[in-house]
């Protein structure tokens, strides 16, 4: 009977989060109150958030013309003229695939690159190990916008500007993917590669039948990051790809901006550059979300 | 069993040497990218501030004539002085929301997951996107303005005001980032012992004795993790000002990245624009190095 009116420490919690939440001082008024504050609180915080994307999908809905506030945020009347205009005239459909290329091909080529080092790294011994893997480390403190320039003047000489090699070779050379394949790799028990090898099969073998499937979680999680800093990927893309066709979603849709081209068109565009990502982000949500709290990759 | 030929042939070097060539051919594609696009213009990025670097042009080393100009360079003054105040806004900002929607989604409770994954929607949404939802949330008579009005402040578009450029770009880059510290924080929460809390709270502790002396110093390595990550990229802040703004109204908003980009590949000034690259390094590590000495330091 005590237990009820001094609150003790659970001696052995078997799940923290379910105990705390049974906690009997949380049900008293003063708890409830928190409660509703919490929810209060929290719903102004979603709509906040939310709202801009509300705004973009309403507005790209409009019949061109002057945009008021708030009656604007109704969504009638309903137009689909912006997504005719912006998709018949403008080129959103090429700018699309462009960025549909340059973000698969580099998530293909950042994991098989970094999945083979990363191996090596975790798993063999060879000469120049430490220094190499110093080198990766020191060049994360180096702002990209420091290597960009010399990187843009190597792709101009080998007559990479405006082409999709020229896009995406440079972002292979990801140092942060390697690192978190090694850790991962690293984890792993060298018995299952001995007992491979150990049956003759080669080092190739090894990587591509045990190596790959076990990796399969990292390779989710850093795929679907480097999709998306792909698919966002703004700078680069602006210097590589200058001609009209060779625009991604995000500098051709910047570059029509430019042009002063009406909001509804500009938001319609927004929404088709922003519909992948947001399937994407929704469909793959837990490897967003645990990629970022267990290995503090960027977003 | 397909590859013994090869094993065969490697046994006569013996073990080590076999294993560090097949290590290095693992390691080899990206070595090469590595030194190709990152190590090798890393360098070459610091000894072209030094030189007068111009596309198709003659080059030659000027010695230290691109950091004297940036010095009598009243625009990198200006840029330098906007990018310090937007970091220095934008972080904590931005880490305050991070905390406190950390804080209220910790539990698990109906809804929290929906909340987490609405906070973090922005982080994967690009920043031009946002820019161009932003340009006409802060226009003139557009919901920021008309919300500004109902509280008796002036009416007008911040976006056009010298002053208040800055702020605005401040508070998209929070609406935009937060999320990330969010999910940092949350993992962090998660791991902190019950125990300390349920102690805390038998000796009576109120709910801020218990944030101020319990869960706050746990909190600590995470925070100044954020704080570095923020850092980073608020530094570097560029996609969403060549959006809303162009830098202006006059410069106003005109960050140091776009003016390496003006200078780069606008006016094609590879030299002068790689000293700007240089001095952005400097700002990183001297940050960098301050961050370390405050938030870093153990207690």
């Amino acid at each position: 009977m005590t237990d009820t009116i001094v609150p003790a420490a659970p001696v052995a919690a078997p799940a923290a989060a379910p105990t705390r939440r049974r906690r009997p001082y949380r049900v008293g008024r003063a708890g409830r109150g928190w409660l509703a504050t919490r929810t209060a609180l929290l719903l102004v915080g979603a709509a906040i958030t939310l709202f801009p994307f509300y705004a973009m999908v309403v507005l790209s809905f409009k019949p061109t013309g002057p945009v008021t506030f708030p009656d604007s945020l109704l969504p009638w009347p309903f137009s689909t003229e912006a997504y005719d205009q912006v998709i018949g005239a403008k080129s959103v459909l090429r700018w699309m695939w462009n960025t549909v290329v340059y973000s698969v091909v580099s998530v293909v080529g950042v994991l098989l690159f970094a999945s083979m080092a990363g191996y090596a790294f975790a798993k063999k011994r060879f000469p120049g190990k430490e220094a190499m893997f110093w080198s990766f480390l020191a060049m994360l403190m180096v702002p990209y916008h420091v290597t960009m320039i010399p990187t843009f003047i190597i792709i101009s000489e080998l007559g990479g500007v405006d082409t999709y090699w020229g896009m995406i070779v440079p972002t292979l050379a990801n140092a942060q993917a390697v690192f978190l394949m090694r850790q991962f790799i690293a984890s792993l028990p060298d018995s299952l590669f001995e007992a491979a090898r150990l049956d003759g099969c080669s080092e190739w073998r090894v990587y591509v039948s045990i190596v790959l499937p076990l990796i399969k979680p990292i390779l989710a999680t850093l795929g679907v990051f480097v999709f998306l800093w792909h698919w966002n990927d703004f700078l680069w893309p602006l210097i590589v790809g200058q001609s009209l066709d060779m625009r991604t979603l995000t500098t051709g849709i910047a570059s029509l901006q430019q042009e002063n081209v009406a909001l509804n068109m500009l938001l319609a565009g927004s929404v088709v550059a922003f519909v992948p990502i947001f399937t994407a982000y929704l469909i793959g949500q837990r490897y967003f979300q645990e990629g970022v709290a267990t290995t503090g990759i960027k977003g | 069993m397909v590859a013994l030929p090869t094993i065969r042939r490697r046994r006569v070097r013996g073990p080590s040497a076999r294993e560090a060539g097949t290590a290095l051919l693992f390691v080899l594609p990206f070595l090469v990218l590595f030194a190709l696009f990152r190590f090798g213009p890393a360098i070459a990025g610091v000894v072209l501030g030094f030189t007068d670097y111009t596309i198709g042009g003659d080059t030659g080393f000027v010695g230290v004539d691109n950091f004297r100009r940036l010095a009598d360079d009243p625009t990198f003054w200006s840029a330098l002085r906007v990018t310090v105040v937007f970091t220095a806004l934008s972080v904590p900002m931005s880490m305050l929301a991070s905390l406190g929607t950390a804080l209220l989604t910790r539990r698990a409770f109906r809804g929290a997951k929906v909340f987490r994954s609405v906070f973090f929607l922005p982080v994967v949404t690009s920043l031009v996107l946002a820019g161009v939802v932003f340009s006409w949330v802060f226009a003139d008579g557009g919901p920021w303005s008309r919300a500004m009005g109902a509280l008796g402040l002036p009416q007008q578009s911040w976006l056009a005001d010298s002053v208040l450029v800055v702020p605005a770009l401040v508070l998209v880059a929070v609406w935009s980032r937060f999320g990330y510290g969010m999910l940092i924080l949350l993992a962090r929460l998660q791991e902190i012992p019950a125990e300390l809390e349920e102690a805390a709270l038998t000796d009576g502790a109120s709910a801020w004795q218990r944030f101020r002396y319990v869960t706050l110093p746990q909190l600590r390595p995470a925070l100044f993790f954020v704080a570095v990550i923020e850092t980073t990229v608020a530094v570097q802040v560029f996609d969403m000002i060549y959006v809303m703004t162009g830098g202006g109204p006059v410069r106003a908003s005109y960050s140091l990245v776009y003016l390496l980009y003006d200078q780069g590949f606008k006016y094609f000034d590879l030299g002068y624009a790689s000293a700007i690259g240089v001095a952005l390094f400097v700002m990183t590590i001297v940050v960098a190095l301050i961050q370390r000495l405050t938030l870093g330091r153990e207690e």
